[in-house]
């Protein structure tokens, strides 16, 4: 079973690799492509550490933009995702940096149109995660949603793995007494 | 044998399926002992469940966004003529390089791309 996850993320980053090196040829297509295979999914690590919808826009647009700028100093050291998610944070925390400082109009809160349960639900969750502070929701993201093992979010973030087990560990903690 | 403490700490990375095979082996092995450890991998399979949809529940980006994205990287698009209101889903785009050479022009119907011209960045083909 494990062999095949691996051999399908092999051949996803592998494909990543093809595609951002067409982008740094300059190939449009190869970007679109490539904004379909990430836009969504920075979209949801942006909103994760933002908990703002339109700030997290703007962390899709400005890490595409960096891509395509910065596509050929891919160093291919670290996944293709890793290296986007890595231009995404910087982006992130820059923009929440000058929205504490007041440079940026706050965002009206999301709302969804549908009040269903399984929606009340959703936003339930939202809000338990954006309770959390910034540094423990970052590593319930990237574990859950992106399916990073803790090293490879200790080698993303750049701390040591015991600083990721127990962020998770006090983030599990917080989750569970909110989610009830 | 590991210790409780320790497979807890694991156990988020063990039902993902992210553990280094060694690792899970150990884990898995406790957990088959330990009723303990067991509720905590079905809390951990629930808060990856609940975390899981309620980010995928989240509205997805806008084609704006993309729009955007261009208008920085191929260039700026000086005509968009969106007629889609009386014509489903059509749409003409063109873009222009700082220079004015045209690079791209698209005609969207229906959502399907149909390529009017394009040159690459740099020059030739
Ligand atoms: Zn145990």
């Amino acid at each position: 079973m494990a062999g095949w996850a691996e051999s399908d993320a092999g051949a996803a980053e592998l494909e990543d690799r093809r595609l951002l090196a067409r982008v740094a040829r300059g190939d449009e297509d190869s970007l679109r492509v490539f904004y379909d295979r990430f836009a969504e999914r920075v979209l949801r690590y942006a909103y994760t550490l933002l908990h703002r919808r339109h700030l997290a826009e703007d962390v899709v647009q400005e890490t595409m933009v960096a891509v395509w700028n910065g596509a050929g100093r891919f160093g291919g050291r670290s996944k293709v995702s890793t290296w986007v998610f890595g231009i995404a944070r910087h982006r992130a925390l820059d923009l929440l940096r000058r929205e504490i400082r007041g440079e940026r109009v706050p965002d009206v809160p999301l709302t969804l149109p549908d009040p269903a349960p399984a929606v009340e639900r959703r936003e339930h969750v939202l809000s338990a995660l954006s309770s959390l502070p910034e540094d423990q929701r970052e590593v319930v993201f990237l574990t859950f949603y992106e399916g990073l093992s803790y090293k490879e979010i200790a080698a993303a973030l750049a701390i040591p793995e015991g600083t990721v087990k127990s962020r998770m560990f006090h983030a599990k903690r917080k989750l569970a007494e909110a989610l009830t | 044998m590991m210790r409780c403490e320790d497979v807890r700490e694991l156990i988020p990375w063990y039902v993902e399926g992210s553990l280094d095979a060694e690792e899970a082996r150990a884990v898995a092995g406790h957990v088959a002992a330990c009723e303990a450890c067991v509720r905590e991998v079905a809390a951990a399979l629930r808060m990856r469940t609940e975390v899981r949809n309620a980010l995928d529940g989240l509205p997805r980006l806008s084609e704006k966004t993309w729009v955007r994205i261009r208008e920085r990287t191929g260039g700026r698009s000086i005509a968009r003529i969106d007629v889609g209101s009386f014509l489903l889903g059509f749409r003409l785009g063109a873009s222009v390089v700082r220079g004015g050479v045209p690079m791209r022009g698209d005609l969207q119907v229906l959502g399907q791309n149909i390529k009017l011209f394009e040159r690459r960045r740099g020059g030739s083909r």
